[in-house]
């Protein structure tokens, strides 16, 4: 066991720093989830790509540098450490693409990895539905078999990125007969799909972050299956695992915002109650303790391991420590808390945009209800209900 | 950077495991509760000299095994997680190494042959448990460690709350010193995240075999999320001390703070699901979380902790943030 960082690792730490010190824009682009947002955050993922920095694990005919998983974590700390923009692909490219990778055709690898990896197709998620949330084996949507195609009836929800999107990807009952995780297949779908319509829908902060996806008769060529048909919850379950696990949520962006609340404090100390103080260094405690843990985690994948349903805990750790940490810059800001902009903001209204977004955390990717029984069923052994 | 075990170290560790599960049984302790007997057992620390426990981290040159202090930390957490009443851990791997520093080769050679019991002293507290049967005290005291003969200090019995602890206030404890506070607080946290992994198990298996509303209890969310809640604290505490077992610094306090936390909730917790049971002293729970909540306090208690973390934290120049964890 040992915690330095080889020489090899300090090389590439530095080069990812300077890369990024020449590259972020200089200003934080509009939210995502606005046109204008949107597109200047493809933008952004097209000036990666260009550098080869767009998903350094992947193979280098994907777009990649083939780079380990603890580089990955090397490059996050820098990606953090610069403030820079959200990844607008990240559906795609730390969900989907890895899946494709694992479950994928060599002409599915050829025909969607480049395009994700490039920025020139985003992906929007579609699992969710009206009746089938939490209960996801409830899925309800068909794809039913036509010669060559698939022919897409039903109704998707929660769809993030889907209004201004590409493609989506979800579960599909491809066989009639079939109940609950039985008969589901994951299917690859166009948005511009004739039949299918987004309805945006207004998140929390006003913006059309989700959407509902209604298929009527939406054909696709049956080469859109991503592994077997009606395996698809196997499928599924690979894509839940990178999303709770640590592709989607290194520790950088935590540490990135417990550093911040630090400030936040100093800044405001003088009228604080004494309780803050022990709030902050908690915050700063618990991603100390998740990067102390996810640096552990690769360092079992990298010697062979694979996560499965630990990543359930990894998954309520963050979700939690991100309300938690934005919750107490909420207090500290006190009466300025509500101010998006005007005299008195704080850095214009980002801690509450943070604290709104980190409210999701512990609801999106199967809720922290779902990963606390996949705990306590599949690792502790406790029996199902 | 590789923040898991070699074979070679986690094999060590299972060794050791294995010889504990088959030695330092809940009836062994019941043994020791009931008879008031020395938990001094002969045979186990016979048993330490010959896997090579007590000089674990010592030189080859001086006997011992040579390996990293992670790995007695590792062991520490197994102990932890038999509630090992004998003080192992304080003599192989705050003493051994200190001695080694100091270059006291004759008592560190007889140390690791289990001829000479050294026990260390935290400044803070001068409580030692064990006390009595041991030949030398290690302080640390004017920024250097010293060995104390046990006939130059006064032993006070002190009652703690755990009855496996023969507790004492040694009568000249030092101010402490940092190869040794260091050393105590991590294993400390260690030892507590295997009492924490314990009282989970306990509750698991109470949970699986109890039985109301004609359902197993453990079927119930009420106690599932209980406990993946404690699970989930350990899995994001075991990591923060396992650095803190290879490098100085702050991680070192906030692994004793996190430890104490989880250690704490994974009590309480514990006897939650235990129900009425818990608040026996029939069923087995009390001596883990009695352990739990003595060593909670020892080197250095949450408050000490908090307080030098806060130092740390909120200095002008604390370089905080991604990239900052390791080597600071």
């Amino acid at each position: 066991m040992d915690a330095v960082f080889s020489n090899s690792q300090n090389q590439f730490r530095q080069e990812v720093r300077d890369w990024l010190n020449t590259n972020v824009p200089g200003e934080r682009l509009p939210s995502l989830d606005t046109q204008k947002g949107f597109d200047l955050h493809r933008a952004w993922e097209k000036k990666l790509h260009a550098g080869n920095w767009g998903m350094v694990t992947w193979p280098e005919e994907f777009g990649g540098r083939g780079c380990s998983l603890t580089d990955w974590l090397i490059f996050e700390e820098e990606y953090y450490r610069a403030d820079a923009p959200l990844r607008v692909s990240q559906n795609g490219i730390f969900l989907l693409g890895p899946t494709i990778m694992e479950y994928g055709t060599d002409d599915q690898k050829e025909r969607f990895l480049k395009p994700m990896a490039a920025g020139d197709e985003i992906w929007a998620q579609a699992w969710s539905e009206p009746g089938a949330g939490s209960d996801m084996a409830a899925i309800r949507s068909k794809a039913i078999r036509d010669g060559d195609e698939y022919v897409i009836t039903g109704q998707k929800i929660w769809s993030s990125r889907a209004v201004f999107a590409d493609w989506c990807f979800g579960l599909f009952r491809t066989d009639p007969e079939s109940s609950r995780h039985h008969g589901l297949s994951k299917i690859l779908v166009p948005l511009d799909s004739p039949g299918l319509s987004v309805r945006p829908i207004a998140q929390l902060d006003g913006d059309p972050g989700f959407a509902e996806l209604f298929f009527d008769e939406v054909r696709v060529p049956i080469s859109n299956l991503l592994g077997p048909e009606n395996g698809g919850w196997g499928v599924a379950m690979a894509t839940a695992g990178f999303e709770r696990g640590l592709l989607l949520r290194s520790p950088a962006r935590f540490q990135a915002a417990a550093a911040r609340l630090v400030k936040l404090y100093k800044q405001n100390a003088n009228r604080l109650s004494s309780g803050i103080k022990e709030e902050v260094l908690k915050a700063w405690g618990d991603t100390e303790r998740f990067t102390a843990a996810t640096y552990a985690l690769v360092a079992q994948v990298d010697s062979g391991a694979s996560i499965s349903s630990e990543a359930s805990a990894n998954k309520i750790f963050w979700s939690e420590m991100d309300r938690t940490m934005h919750r107490t810059a909420m207090t500290i800001m006190g009466m300025y808390a509500e101010l998006e902009e005007g005299d008195g903001a704080i850095e214009n209204g980002r801690w509450l945009d943070g604290y709104m977004f980190s409210l999701a955390g512990p609801i999106y990717a199967g809720t922290n209800e779902i990963q606390r029984n996949i705990l306590a069923e599949r690792v502790l052994g406790l029996p199902r209900q | 950077m590789n923040l898991i075990y070699t074979s070679d170290q986690q094999e060590l560790i299972d060794a050791a495991e294995g010889f504990f599960a088959g030695e330092h049984t809940i009836e062994y302790m019941r043994h020791l509760l009931d008879s008031n007997a020395s938990n001094d057992t002969p045979t186990l620390w016979n048993n330490f000299t010959e896997l090579g426990l007590l000089g674990l981290v010592a030189p080859e040159e001086n006997g011992g095994l040579a390996q990293d202090f992670s790995v007695m930390a590792g062991i520490a957490e197994i102990a932890g997680n038999v509630a090992l009443t004998e003080p192992l851990i304080e003599i192989a791997g705050i003493s051994v190494p200190v001695l080694s520093e100091m270059g006291a080769t004759d008592e560190l050679s007889a140390v690791i042959s289990g001829e000479l019991k050294v026990l260390p002293v935290c400044g803070l507290s001068g409580m030692v448990s064990h006390a009595d049967k041991a030949d030398m005290f290690l302080i640390g005291e004017g920024g250097k460690a010293r060995l104390i003969d046990k006939n130059n200090v006064t032993l006070t019995p002190l009652k703690s709350i755990d009855p496996l602890r023969k507790l004492y206030k040694v009568s000249h404890a030092g101010d402490g010193l940092e190869a040794i506070d260091q050393r105590g607080t991590v294993l400390n946290a260690s030892f507590l995240c295997g009492l924490s992994k314990r009282m989970v198990t306990l509750s698991v298996d109470y949970a699986k075999d109890r039985e109301q509303f004609g359902k197993q209890i453990g079927s119930f969310q009420a106690i599932k999320h209980q406990l993946a809640n404690v699970h989930t604290q350990i899995e994001f505490t075991r990591p923060i001390v396992q650095l803190a077992a290879t490098q100085n610094g702050r991680c070192v306090h906030q692994a004793k703070v996190s430890s104490i936390d989880t250690a704490m909730f994974a009590a309480e917790t514990a006897i939650q699901v235990h129900g009425g049971m818990g608040y026996t002293f029939e069923v087995s729970l009390h001596m883990f979380m009695k352990r739990a909540w003595a060593l909670c306090g020892e080197w250095g208690d949450r408050n000490h902790h908090i307080n030098i973390l806060e130092t740390m934290i909120l200095a002008d120049d604390a370089e905080l943030g991604p990239g900052t964890t390791f080597n600071y």
